[in-house]
């Protein structure tokens, strides 16, 4: 059994794989401030969930934004875990964008499942979830309410600042206007998925495209990204937990080279 | 990713401080005997300056140091609180709020104010306001934009010597110092001495493993900026290029084990030289940066104010994008780089505009992987340490895997 333990800048995912690569279980808890109570709470969750015992555990790796502050064997970025994910679940993929609470990034990948190229989005909070939970609470909707929301809507708002202090005083503006929730909602998730669209231009869009990240769970948000990019993504079942997937992989990948070196 | 690995800095290099220290306290002598100081931008003919006997002082190479100190942010919020925008380049905001701090530190305050029209966007009306609150006399010189190798002959020459022709005469009637062409002459060959020798050195950064990093390039440069024309410039390059030279008998490269050799396109980040030992605690070193050879150009001493005017017209900024890309590229190949670091620099949009054409060109046509960095040369407040850690991170892990 391997560990792949994602600790993000707003939920901490845990995946626990077996020998043929299969999910065996996961969790995906909130983050908080502290990252290492987290973690312990992810993988205890996910153990728990089919009753597996830690003693199986012969490899772990860590990656995300806390990386470094939680105990694992080893550590790998974001970028090369959502790759190797990617690469094993959709063999044809070959640009992934990634939506997280901190960070929205692209990442293209050969058909080799090697990394080409990346980019990641710049420390402003617009274009990742983070924003979205700044507007969600302005406009006094639970996170998980916005995807149906959207979907009522008939004619989204245009959101022009790019900065989220700024796109905040728009909200508040289109609400104190009278405009409906899920209009600004529509608008809010068209405004992301413009930002996220300048962003992975630079590197480009090959197809298929794969969307992760807690983001991608958010229906509408997809619908936005799908329609600006022009293409039909691939969406995982749990997006969520893609890039931790990536990690366990990154773990039994790991284990297998000491075998072999130790042969 | 296996890290802490030994970093360092040449031995030549830890001198750059006391040689600067030493530097502002000439000017401050050369200002209280009553000679002139101009403040300059750092692509005038300050071996020119020299000749006539005028000392120059670089707003732009005091901001970097200022950055590099930590003590910029008082320069900067006192600009910024006399209602200079925080969108404003930050050499420009940092020489303007020193300017209205009273100008008293390392730059003694100026009695001309220089600067030529040839690379920056940001200079004309950035002197004018340093004239303005320091009630100096102001000389802004024009240098046309250079398209192709020929503009560096023909009218755009002829102009840019008769621009210089002009700075001689308004120093004379101003300041009633005499021009000497014969002071001239040898203030080009030192200039042209100090150029020969820095190239060399940067050269030498092909060699396996490289014997001069990024933390070393960034220091010695400074001599070029503002000493061109001087024996204290010819006598650090000397001194640096004998040592280079012996690690290079000695195949010792600046770090251990040189895993990725990498380019740098930009100004450097001032206040994050932790960001250089970073990467070369990781195995990654800094062999070519397009900025190290900004100020390295060889000049004639038969031709002097030719010579002098041609440097000025080819600055870096002030030729065609695509000579520019070109140059790069031609760089990326002779000194066998693994990546690129491409620095989006805030203040700097002339430098960042072309940059993801360049990183196009590199990873399509070259194959060689970049990743851009977001930040300020010199404004400290916006740089976000633990996303760039993270990105450079990732992109090191990308170098591993290919």
């Amino acid at each position: 059994m391997y560990l792949g333990i994602d600790a993000g800048a707003s939920a901490t995912k845990a995946v626990l794989i077996d020998e043929s690569g299969r999910i065996i279980s996961y969790a995906i808890v909130p983050s908080g401030i502290d990252f290492m109570e987290a973690s312990r709470k992810a993988l205890e969750k996910a153990l728990s969930l089919h009753n597996l015992d830690l003693n199986d555990l012969k490899y772990s790796v860590a990656t995300g934004y806390g990386r470094k502050l939680i105990k694992a064997d080893s550590i790998s970025t974001e970028i090369l875990c959502i790759a190797r994910a990617a690469y094993k679940l959709y063999p044809s993929v070959r640009t992934i964008i990634d939506v997280g609470g901190q960070d929205s990034k692209a990442i293209r990948i050969d058909k080799h499942g090697k990394v080409t190229n990346f980019v990641m989005n710049d420390k402003c909070a617009a274009g990742t979830g983070r924003f979205l939970e700044v507007m969600s609470n302005i406009i006094g909707v639970k996170i998980d309410e916005l995807s149906a929301l959207h979907f009522k809507s008939t004619s989204p708002v245009k959101i022009t600042s790019t900065c989220t202090v700024f796109a905040e005083s728009e909200v508040v503006s289109y609400l104190s206007q009278g405009y409906k929730i899920e209009d600004i909602i529509a608008g809010l998730h068209n405004a992301i998925a413009d930002r996220i669209y300048l962003l992975a231009s630079t590197i480009g869009f090959e197809k298929e495209v794969l969307f992760t990240g807690g983001v991608a769970k958010n229906k509408g948000f997809v619908k936005s990204l799908s329609q600006k990019i022009g293409i039909k993504p691939i969406l995982p079942e749990e997006p969520q937990i893609i890039c931790a997937y990536g990690a366990a992989l990154t773990a039994k990948s790991k284990v297998s080279t000491r075998n072999c070196q130790g042969n | 990713m296996k890290s802490q690995k030994r970093s360092s800095i040449l031995r030549t290099t830890k001198k750059i401080g006391d040689l600067i220290m030493e530097y502002f306290t000439k000017a401050w002598d050369r200002k209280n005997e009553g000679k002139p100081i101009a403040w300059v931008t750092v692509f005038t003919p300050i071996e020119l300056l020299y000749a006539l006997d005028i000392t120059p002082v670089a707003p732009e190479h005091f901001a970097a140091m200022c950055s590099a100190r930590g003590l910029i942010l008082d320069f900067l919020e006192k600009a910024e609180k006399n209602g200079y925008s925080q969108t404003l380049c930050s050499y420009s905001r940092c020489g303007l709020g020193y300017a209205l701090s009273g100008a008293a530190g390392f730059m003694p305050p100026p009695d001309l104010l220089l600067t030529f029209r040839n690379s920056c966007d940001v200079y004309v009306k950035w002197w004018q306001s340093l004239a303005m609150h320091l009630k100096a006399p102001l000389f802004i010189g024009e240098a046309p934009y250079v398209l192709s190798e020929e503009d560096l002959d023909g009218y755009a020459l002829d102009f840019t010597v008769n621009q210089l022709e002009q700075l001689i005469k308004f120093a004379e009637e101003k300041f009633k110092v005499k021009f000497d062409m014969e002071n001239l002459v040898k203030r080009v060959e030192l200039s042209d001495i100090a150029s020969e020798l820095w190239l060399k050195i940067l050269n030498l950064r092909r060699v396996k493993p490289c014997p001069l990093g990024g933390r070393d390039s960034a220091s010695d440069i400074f001599p070029l900026v503002v000493l061109q024309g001087t024996d204290d410039a010819v006598n650090f390059y000397r001194e640096l290029l004998a040592e280079v030279n012996e690690k290079v008998r000695k195949h010792e490269g600046i770090i251990e084990n040189e895993r990725f050799r990498l380019a740098f396109d930009g100004i450097w980040i001032w206040h994050a030289f932790d960001m250089i030992k970073y990467f070369e605690e990781r195995g990654a070193v800094f062999v070519y940066e397009p900025y190290s050879e900004a100020w390295a150009y060889r000049l004639d001493k038969s031709k002097p104010l030719e010579s002098i005017a041609r440097k000025i017209l080819a600055m870096g900024l002030n030729i065609d994008i695509d000579l520019r890309i070109k140059n790069f590229m031609d760089r990326i190949k002779k000194y066998d780089v693994d990546g690129a670091i491409i620095f989006s620099n805030r203040s700097c949009k002339t430098w960042s505009a072309p940059q993801i054409v360049t990183a196009e060109i590199l990873n399509k046509e070259l194959n060689v992987p970049y990743l851009i960095i977001e930040a300020d040369m010199a404004d400290p407040r916006q740089y976000a340490k633990a996303q760039i850690e993270n990105r450079i991170d990732a992109f090191l892990e990308t170098l591993e895997e290919r």
